[in-house]
């Protein structure tokens, strides 16, 4: 596990805050016995108390360790540390690891030995397996019937009176759909209860939305006879999870991957991260990471870096979602992100892939020679005047960033409009 | 589209009132029999859904929308520890927000004279904070380079304003009026003085007081003419502002008929002539009272010094000088006893900012007002003197202290050190807070160094010191990342 840059330091730290202060501390004067290997950093750091606090970071997983009573994770003496470490101005080396960091790795490294013997020798019983498997499709299957009479019930009265309704109402359905183990459904219904204000096209939105929800109804009634693929498709809309277990032994696809853009968001309950990669052979995957608010998402990778790492897919068609099964190792910066495509060819990749899975509502593109135009929320062009819309998109940085000059970008297409995450400026891969 | 039409009707209403729609049998759709009419409509909304989302179009966009490419820039991006520090600056600034703004534009600067520019990722943070901090936005050129021009125009094109012009001008608001006045007086002085000229009949007694006003940005001689027409305005607050503007020029028409009321009521008497005797001004005829002289009040007695006071601001300061045929600084020395007259004379010699009075005046009076009135190098030797004379009031020392141009000399830097690090210097040091880091040179920061250093318990003043020094200690981290 090579050095951190001081860039994947900042982007470690849980708020602004914490950053700030750590910044303060990132000097060696408090700092003492401070060292590293290959997995982890460690040091003490002289706070106000009599005993200085005991910091310990594994680089490799990452994991934080202080003995300060901060709730926050990493702390501001584990950023400050980092910050040192990765401009090399303290804890360079050290042939052994400190007493109290020595003991965290081991401590830390028997749970994963017992948790992962747990998972391992615990006896399967598979009646008791197929018996909760069984209570959970009949909860599904009343979960789905009763949100199929909803949507009956929901065009009876009219889109119109479903405006008038509180938001309360919405939020209702959603926790029904919650208690049938359905949360993918009731993230979607619960987001609708605001778009249908926050929208100027909400009856449309609603019901292509609405007839969109029937189908999966539809789909979830004839899941016997849908292909594996298309049943892990749905499983995914209605928010049936895939245990990581299942995923990590099925494949080990092999790199370098090539990071062609990240997104994080916040819903004010959950971070989510997606960022999307290319293997070797032209697969596209996605590797999301959640994390709750008070909490650290894994470390972003940078748009444009090559990665030395095997990857293993979540069943289903498309690109698909998948998860790093080994370290991740950074083995440099790719100069482009090959070769783009016009807007038409986007848009059509997109009709198939909708054709395929009607589910999925974001697709990967990588537009080549495209200009940004500064119209309203932004448009992007290609050179045979098509354009498409922008979304999300920090205009002006952009703007500054590209010149109003062609350049290769990659996004994702949403409903007719494009997330910009990255761009090729110059030979290198920039976020704006 | 009338199909969808008839869908998003028959779903808005509900189908209790309104059936759907029959399906589109163009697109080959053959629907199972027997549907309620709440399924046929569901089924066609995810039909429909689909549809959409498969025929997605992009919308064709003229390439006359598409802003000119910018040129390339010529200079090298600034880079590693210059390029980190302006990053730090602009998204994470380690210091109060009044010295993140003055170290910006010093960066800016500093990489404009070594011909460096803004990296361009960095613009839009950059120029979003020059659009509020004119102190910042002094310094963009030409640092921020092509690309930021470039930014620049794009972003004035969004937002047109464009100036008024002269037809438009008799249309706008009073306050907006005298605004656009006021810019082009600074530009053009006869230009704005020429289309008052043109409207002024048309103006209402307030409009005309305060366009009036206007001329006292850069007043000249050229001015007299509209200012002595303004005199026998029917509106007594426009002779006022004329008369006022007019007490600022000396030679003109007003002043020397002020001087022949001025001359036969002073004299130098005593046998060594050591002594002025001022007589006071007897009842004002009517063309001193179109001069602007007070007339009588209707009861109680005349305000016979506020006469005088008139006609000393009106005359020009030679009579003195003439009557009593010696140079300034001795005629000064002979007003000694008579304070009013002399308040009055520092009044007029401010306002018309003649040196060799204001230097006399310095001699018998340390008023901080004709500070402001000397050219730098001399004010800073004079406000040097002055500090360390007396114990000044800090709210008089703290104006023209802020108006100094920065940094100040090492002389003076330790002059207002000595005064704050003094036992009631902390409310000097509160008024000067925003001031004072850049106004220090750089060879002051040991000064303040050793003066934190010392013990203090007063917080404020401590929080400028340690400004103070940070700045410095910032500044000197921007010099050597540019070197």
């Amino acid at each position: 596990m090579g050095r951190w840059s001081e860039e994947r330091v900042v982007n470690a730290a849980p708020d602004a805050s914490s950053l700030t202060a750590a910044r303060k501390l990132a000097n060696p004067g408090p700092w003492s016995d401070t060292g590293s290997n290959d997995v982890l950093v460690w040091g003490k750091c002289q706070g106000s108390g009599k005993t200085p606090y005991q910091v310990s970071v594994d680089t490799a997983a990452p994991a934080y360790r202080c003995s300060c009573p901060s709730r926050k994770f990493p702390c501001k003496h584990a950023l400050a540390l980092l910050l040192l470490w990765s401009r090399g101005e303290a804890a360079d080396g050290g042939e052994e690891a400190a007493g109290f960091a020595r003991e965290w790795a081991q401590q830390r490294a028997e749970r994963a030995t017992v948790r992962e013997r747990r998972q391992t020798e615990q006896p399967v019983d598979p009646a008791a397996q197929a018996k909760r498997l069984a209570d959970r499709m009949a909860l599904m299957d009343a979960g789905i019937e009763d949100f199929a009479r909803w949507l009956t019930d929901l065009v009876r009265a009219g889109l119109a009176s479903a405006r008038t309704q509180p938001y309360s109402w919405w939020d209702g359905v959603a926790a029904r759909l919650v208690d049938a183990q359905l949360p993918g459904l009731a993230e979607q219904v619960r987001a609708m209860g605001s778009d249908v204000h926050a929208r100027t096209d909400w009856t449309d939105h609603l019901l292509r939305r609405a007839g969109r929800w029937w189908a999966v109804t539809k789909a979830w009634r004839m899941r016997d006879t849908l292909a594996p693929d298309e049943l892990a498709d749905l499983r995914v809309a209605v928010g049936w999870a895939v245990p990581t277990a299942d995923v990590q032994g099925t494949e080990a696809l092999h790199g370098p991957w090539l990071v062609l853009g990240a997104h994080r968001s916040d819903d004010g309950r959950l971070q989510q991260q997606r960022t999307w990669l290319r293997g070797p052979d032209g697969t596209v995957v996605v590797v999301l990471d959640f994390a709750a608010q008070s909490e650290a998402l894994a470390t972003p990778q940078l748009a444009g870096a090559l990665l030395d790492a095997t990857v293993a897919r979540y069943p289903g068609s498309g690109q698909r979602r998948a998860m790093f099964t080994s370290p991740v190792d950074p083995l440099g910066m790719a100069a482009s992100l090959g070769e783009g495509g016009s807007i038409s060819q986007a848009l059509e990749a997109e009709s198939g892939a909708v054709a395929v899975s009607p589910w999925r509502d974001r697709h990967p593109v990588l537009l080549g020679g495209v200009r940004v135009c500064p119209d309203g929320n932004g448009w992007l062009r290609d050179e045979s005047g098509d354009a498409l819309p922008l979304v999300d998109a920090p205009l002006e940085s952009l703007l500054a960033l590209t010149g109003g000059h062609p350049v290769d970008l990659f996004g994702e297409l949403e409903e007719g409009s494009v997330r910009p995450l990255s761009a090729v400026v110059n030979g290198q891969v920039v976020t704006p | 589209m009338t199909w969808l039409t008839d869908l998003r009707t028959a779903a808005l209403v509900g189908t209790a009132r309104h059936p759907a729609p029959p399906p589109p049998l163009e697109l080959g759709v053959r629907p199972p029999e027997g549907l309620s009419t709440e399924e046929s409509l569901l089924d066609q909304a995810a039909l429909a859904d689909a549809v959409i989302r498969t025929t997605r179009r992009s919308t064709p966009l003229d390439a006359a929308n598409l802003p000119e490419p910018a040129r390339s820039d010529d200079a090298p991006e600034a880079s590693g520890e210059a390029a980190r520090l302006l990053d730090l600056l602009l998204t994470q600034p380690p210091v109060g927000l009044e010295l993140r703004n003055q170290l910006v534009a010093d960066w800016l600067q500093l990489a404009g004279s070594s011909g460096r520019r803004v990296p361009h990722r960095l613009l839009p943070l950059l120029l979003s904070l020059a659009g509020t901090k004119p102190g910042v936005a002094a310094h963009l050129h030409p640092a921020i380079g092509t690309r930021g021009s470039w930014l620049q125009e794009l972003r004035a094109g969004d937002s047109t304003s464009e100036a008024a012009t002269e037809t438009e001008w008799a249309e706008l608001k009073s306050a907006d009026a005298t605004a656009q006045l006021e810019k082009l007086r600074r530009t053009d002085p006869a230009a704005a003085r020429e289309q008052l000229d043109m409207h002024w009949d048309a103006l209402g007694a307030r409009e005309r007081a305060a366009h009036l006003a206007t001329l006292s940005i850069n007043l000249q001689t050229d001015d007299e003419d509209v200012l002595e027409r303004a005199l026998d305005d029917k509106a007594k607050s426009v002779r006022e502002v004329a008369a006022s503007l007019l007490d600022r020029l000396p030679s003109s028409a007003r002043a020397s008929r002020m001087a022949g009321r001025l001359s036969p009521l002073v004299r130098v008497k005593g046998v060594l002539r050591k002594q002025f005797e001022i007589d006071l001004p007897s009842e004002p005829d009517a063309a001193a009272l179109r001069d602007g002289i007070p007339p009588d009040p209707r009861t109680g007695e005349p305000d016979r010094l506020g006469r005088l006071d008139a006609i000393v601001r009106g005359a020009p300061l030679d009579v003195w000088t003439t009557t009593a045929g010696r140079s300034p600084a001795t005629t000064v020395t002979l007003l000694k006893g008579e304070t009013r007259v002399l308040e009055t004379l520092l009044a007029t010699a401010v306002l018309r900012a003649d040196l060799d009075w204001v230097r006399a005046l310095l001699d018998v009076r340390t008023d901080l007002r004709l500070l402001k009135v000397l050219p730098p190098a001399e004010r800073e030797e004079t406000l040097v003197r002055h500090i360390r004379t007396g114990a000044p009031n800090p709210f008089a020392l703290a104006a023209p202290l802020r108006d100094m141009p920065r940094p100040w000399g090492s002389s003076l830097a330790d002059a207002v050190l000595e005064q704050i690090s003094a036992k009631n210097g902390g409310q000097l040091a509160a008024l000067l807070a925003d001031i004072l880091p850049a106004a220090l040179p750089p060879e002051a920061a040991g000064h303040c160094r050793r003066l934190l250093e010392g013990s203090d318990d007063d917080a404020g003043r401590r929080r400028v010191l340690r400004d103070a020094v940070q700045y410095q200690s910032f500044r000197q981290s921007l010099t050597e990342a540019f070197q």
